[in-house]
């Protein structure tokens, strides 16, 4: 297969994925009891003319989509139907306006809300996520190459351990010792910090970030440590090895030159196929932290059942991480001689 | 003693069950978490009889009994409630283990249909199912489930179902796989082609292969199951009247233990997780290291020390050849070492010499030493492997008694080696070109860019391939361009010694003739001296000077090619050319030689060959027959020789 053809599998792949994800969001938010659009028009709060101007919106009085009145699949509808007159249709252009409906609680838009949150979230899962694939890949290294040692079972029962912990919960047993020794507890700020010069905010997020990127940090390194590690030992069984050996190369020079690039390649789809976890990760230590990312959006729309919040924050989710995913592939594919031709 | 043991063994009884449980239970991180799940397990069943307070009603509790720190009445203190934790504790088990029980069921049920259906019956259901698992696997499953449990009502059997329903991609991949690779095996094709239905091969075939590995699927599902369920509970979407340890967090978290300094009713409801999950972690890691062992040769595992053994200088191989000796072998011996057992004696007082320009072949079935030997000459055995004691002469310098730098330097620019497969011996993600260049950087001083491209470019020219080729990846080349590629990175450094371990296996019989005639060539056109390791008889014939025929890890016959062709003593060496063709006597019958080689870990006392030997008598059982010298550079251990 060529490189190019490879490449528009992998977009195509992905658009038809995130189209899933489009009439799966869909689905759930019309038929689940919590209808946004629905909800929204019953809310008692609101006026007549505001609920006309939801309905309008939504296209509620619109079927479903063609042949189908309601998402009720037994009983049909009119074929005939213009298909952009349709509920599927306008929700589908008023996403991609943008548009993702009023949040109830803040009574502001979901998509300035989101991309406001969006990059404290990219923040807290990059930082952490670096750090957790350094330490993890150092560690798994050293395991690897001192296999059957006494650090290789302490770091093997480590990993084992720092992944069994539930995430919210090392980051409230964190938060409850950081509390107690002078560390922030939660936000991202600490208020009326913003008049302050620049680099004493940002050494204010610092310390904002600590316990949380500490946590991320926990967690996840285990995971990278133990793929690394088995990566790594079944490329050192192999005979090219053998042959840098017989070659006269030293062990650091094996290890470089030889091994870990090709141990690390596996580790590439690892944290694609992660990036899902990842994200649940995020969650759970944003609504510890009270971290203003996505992930403490969904926190709090579930809470104030805030649906249109919760609806836009998961569907910017899926398709942020289906586009990492994308992302991780090809980078990949750059890095393994061998995709092109296969 | 032997007699008796022989004996015992048929008597233990072995079952498949009871076999598992002897590995297992020596798999101490496997046992260790069987251990832990089970207590919890007592924990969760027995939380009425264990509980030392009934949790269910709030008589008697005042504002007083919230979060009291742990005392005598209550061990981990009270929370939010005024609710003892350690009863909550234990109540919280049976609901955190039910769900994360019956959850993973339903994950797993559905994993494994859509997998062993998917592997099964291939085609378009398996394109079908397998991007359906595709899609579902990029779906972040928590943001999901939170949508789902939000939109729908918290209640235990919802969150049950949820998590259930999300969870099965891993399964199904994996059991897939797995089919897919049972599938093709020789019993289940055999079943088929007696006509049995595909109920019956999946019942009975297929399905037993795959539960080991859906076991140890389930036991991760479990975990994941048990961690979703807290998670989802602790950001409020549990059901309010169930406390299972998630929601006890929650409620804790959400009502001022922080504040309160109340730890323990932070502390103890997360134990619990970790203590559940971290255990089936170990039993499925553990379980998983039963099922698969994994036998990693480590190569970069030191070697062990060489080990001198006693061994008198004794100079018995004498060539009347003028030209240089390059490597000298003296009574050479190997073991290899596992753990308890008695060391298996790979190679034993092995002998031999090899002069500049010499073609060497080293004869013998597989499994005789040859491959071990060999990579004693580079030190490079693996970390099992130990000299026990001989001597081995590079020029002057033995290279028994080096250290490892000074091996390094040996390596490569004195002796190199072309191994076997040539498939795997070049690194897959590195260019030929890199890895040619990168032995000679090693060895030879700087050099600028241009003249090290130009040596790569004469080498690959050397063994005829094209320069067009030279920066392609090994995967772009076929088994013969490999094995040349190979070749040409042997003679990077101008070896004194090149090795060839078989260089032609698993290559087709036209290539292997090409091989040959290009290593043939090779030696003439650059006067390099080989070791050449086979099993082919007729190639010895045709190209080396001299053969070393092995045994069971002993010499059985060296001397020059014509004398082991038309005069050779030992009968191993008389029946291995008996098993090969004769171009001057075709009507010849071909004869193979009954039994097979011994196991090094259970070497017979007398002579090795005996137990297949035609010509055995009383004193080859009892005796290991020592190596003959007979002559005209001629040795064989036979006690035959002996007699003559």
């Amino acid at each position: 297969m060529s490189r190019q053809k490879y490449l528009v599998k992998k977009i195509a792949w992905s658009v038809f994925t995130i189209l899933i994800v489009l009439v799966l969001n869909f689905i759930l938010f019309r038929v689940l009891p919590g209808d946004p659009a629905r909800a929204g028009v019953r809310d008692p709060r609101l006026k007549q003319e505001a609920i006309e101007a939801i309905r309008i919106r939504f296209g509620l009085d619109k079927p479903v989509i063609n042949c189908f009145e309601s998402l009720n699949p037994i009983k049909f509808g009119s074929c005939t139907v213009n298909p952009l007159d349709t509920q599927f249709f306008i929700y589908v252009r008023n996403l991609l306006h943008g548009e993702m409906g009023i949040s109830f609680h803040l009574q502001r838009p979901v998509g300035d809300i989101l991309a406001e949150r969006l990059w404290n979230t990219v923040l807290l899962i990059g930082s952490g996520q670096i750090l957790a694939i350094i330490l993890g890949v150092i560690i798994g290294i050293l395991a690897a190459w001192k296999a059957r040692t006494a650090i290789d079972y302490t770091a093997l029962l480590g990993s084992l351990l720092a992944w069994s912990l539930p995430t919210f919960w090392l980051g409230i047993i964190l938060l409850f010792w950081g509390s107690n020794h002078g560390l922030p507890i939660g936000g991202k700020a600490t208020p009326g910090t913003s008049s302050l010069p620049v680099l004493q905010q940002w050494g204010d997020i610092f310390q904002h970030m600590l316990l949380p990127t500490l946590t991320y940090t926990i967690v996840y390194m285990g995971e990278y440590m133990l793929i690394m590690r088995s990566s790594l030992l079944d490329v050192l069984s192999e005979d090219y090895i053998l042959t840098a050996k017989a070659k006269g190369l030293s062990t650091f020079q094996i290890l470089k030159d030889h091994a870990i690039k090709n141990a690390m390649l596996p580790l590439v789809t690892v944290i694609a196929i992660n990036l899902g976890f990842t994200v649940a990760g995020a969650l759970q230590i944003e609504a510890v932290f009270s971290w203003p990312g996505l992930g403490g959006a969904i926190y709090e729309a579930v809470k104030r059942r805030d649906f249109p919040v919760l609806q836009g924050a998961f569907l910017l989710i899926a398709v942020s991480v289906i586009i990492a995913n994308l992302i991780a592939d090809l980078t990949y594919s750059y890095l393994d001689p061998r995709v092109q031709s296969d | 003693m032997a007699v008796q043991t022989a004996e015992l063994k048929p008597s233990v009884p072995s079952s498949p069950l009871l076999d598992f449980w002897k590995v297992f239970s020596r798999n101490r991180m496997a046992l260790v978490g069987l251990v832990m799940l089970v207590a919890i397990i007592i924990c969760a069943i027995f939380a009425s009889q264990l509980a030392p307070y009934d949790v269910s009603t709030s008589e008697n509790i005042t504002i007083h009994d919230v979060y009291n720190p742990p005392s005598a009445t209550h061990w981990l203190g009270t929370d939010d409630a005024g609710k003892d934790v350690l009863s909550n504790f234990f109540f919280g088990a049976r609901i955190s283990l039910t769900v994360g029980f019956f959850a993973a069921f339903i994950s797993v049920v559905i994993g494994g249909v859509m997998g062993i259906v998917a592997g099964f019956y291939g085609g378009r259901v398996e394109n079908i199912l397998m991007r359906f698992t595709d899609v579902m696997l990029v779906i972040p499953d928590l943001p999901l489930m939170v949508v789902i449990v939000a939109l729908t009502k918290p209640s235990l059997l919802n969150i049950i179902f949820v998590i259930g329903l999300l969870g099965w991609t891993t399964t199904s991949r994996i059991v897939r796989s797995q089919t897919l690779a049972v599938k093709s095996r020789k019993f289940v094709l055999r079943a088929r082609a007696i006509g049995a239905g595909n109920n019956h091969i999946i019942r009975h075939h297929i399905l037993p292969l795959v539960m080991p590995l859906l076991v140890v699927n389930a036991i991760l599902v479990i975990s994941l199951a048990i961690l979703n369920e807290s998670t989802l509970s602790f950001l409020g979407l549990g059901d309010p009247t169930a406390l299972s340890w998630g929601q006890m967090l929650n409620f804790a978290f959400g009502r001022g233990a922080m504040s309160a300094g109340a730890w323990w009713a932070l502390l103890v409801p997360g134990l619990g997780i970790v203590w559940v999950v971290l255990s089936l972690t170990l039993l499925g890691h553990g379980l998983e290291q039963v099922l698969n062992p994994r036998l990693e040769t480590h190569h970069l595992k030191p070697g062990k020390p060489v080990l001198k053994g006693e061994f008198t200088e004794q100079r018995r191989i004498i060539k009347k050849d003028e030209a240089p000796v390059l490597l000298d072998i003296q009574e050479l011996s190997i073991n290899y070492l596992s753990g308890g057992n008695p060391p298996a004696r790979a190679v034993e007082k092995v002998s031999f010499r090899l002069h500049k320009g010499e073609l060497m072949g080293l004869v013998g079935e597989s499994g005789c030493g040859k491959t071990t030997l060999m990579l004693a000459l580079l030190r490079l055995l693996p970390a099992a492997g130990q000299i026990v004691g001989g001597k081995a002469y590079c020029l002057t310098s033995d290279i028994t008694a080096m250290s490892e730098a000074e091996i390094a330097d040996i390596r490569w620019k004195d002796i190199s080696i072309i191994f076997q497969g040539a498939m795997n011996a070049l690194n897959p993600v590195r260019t030929v070109s890199d890895q040619i260049a990168e032995a000679i950087i090693k060895h030879s001083p700087p050099m600028p860019r241009q003249e090290l491209d130009n040596r790569v470019e004469e080498l690959l020219d050397l063994v005829g391939i094209a320069v067009q080729h030279k920066d392609h990846y090994p995967h772009q080349y076929s088994g013969g361009m490999r094995q040349r590629a190979m070749i040409a990175m042997a003679l990077a450094c101008d070896p004194k010694v090149v090795i060839a371990d078989e260089p032609t296996t698993a290559l087709d019989v036209m290539i292997q003739a090409q091989i040959l005639e290009l290593l043939d060539n090779l030696r003439h056109k650059l006067g390099l001296s080989i070791i050449f390791v086979t099993h082919d008889l007729g190639v010895v014939a045709e190209m080396c000077d001299s053969v070393l025929v092995m045994y069971g890890g002993v010499t059985a016959e060296y001397g020059d090619v014509d004398t082991i062709y038309n005069s050779a003593c030992h009968p191993y060496t008389q029946e291995l050319l008996k098993a090969f063709p004769d171009l001057s006597n075709p009507e010849k019958r071909l004869a193979s030689i009954p039994g097979y080689p011994p196991h090094l870990e259970d070497l017979p006392v007398g002579c090795r060959f005996a137990p297949r030997c035609p010509k055995a008598f009383a004193r080859c059982v009892s005796e290991q027959p020592a190596l003959h010298f007979l002559g005209n550079d001629h040795f064989a251990s036979c006690h035959l020789v002996e007699a003559s």
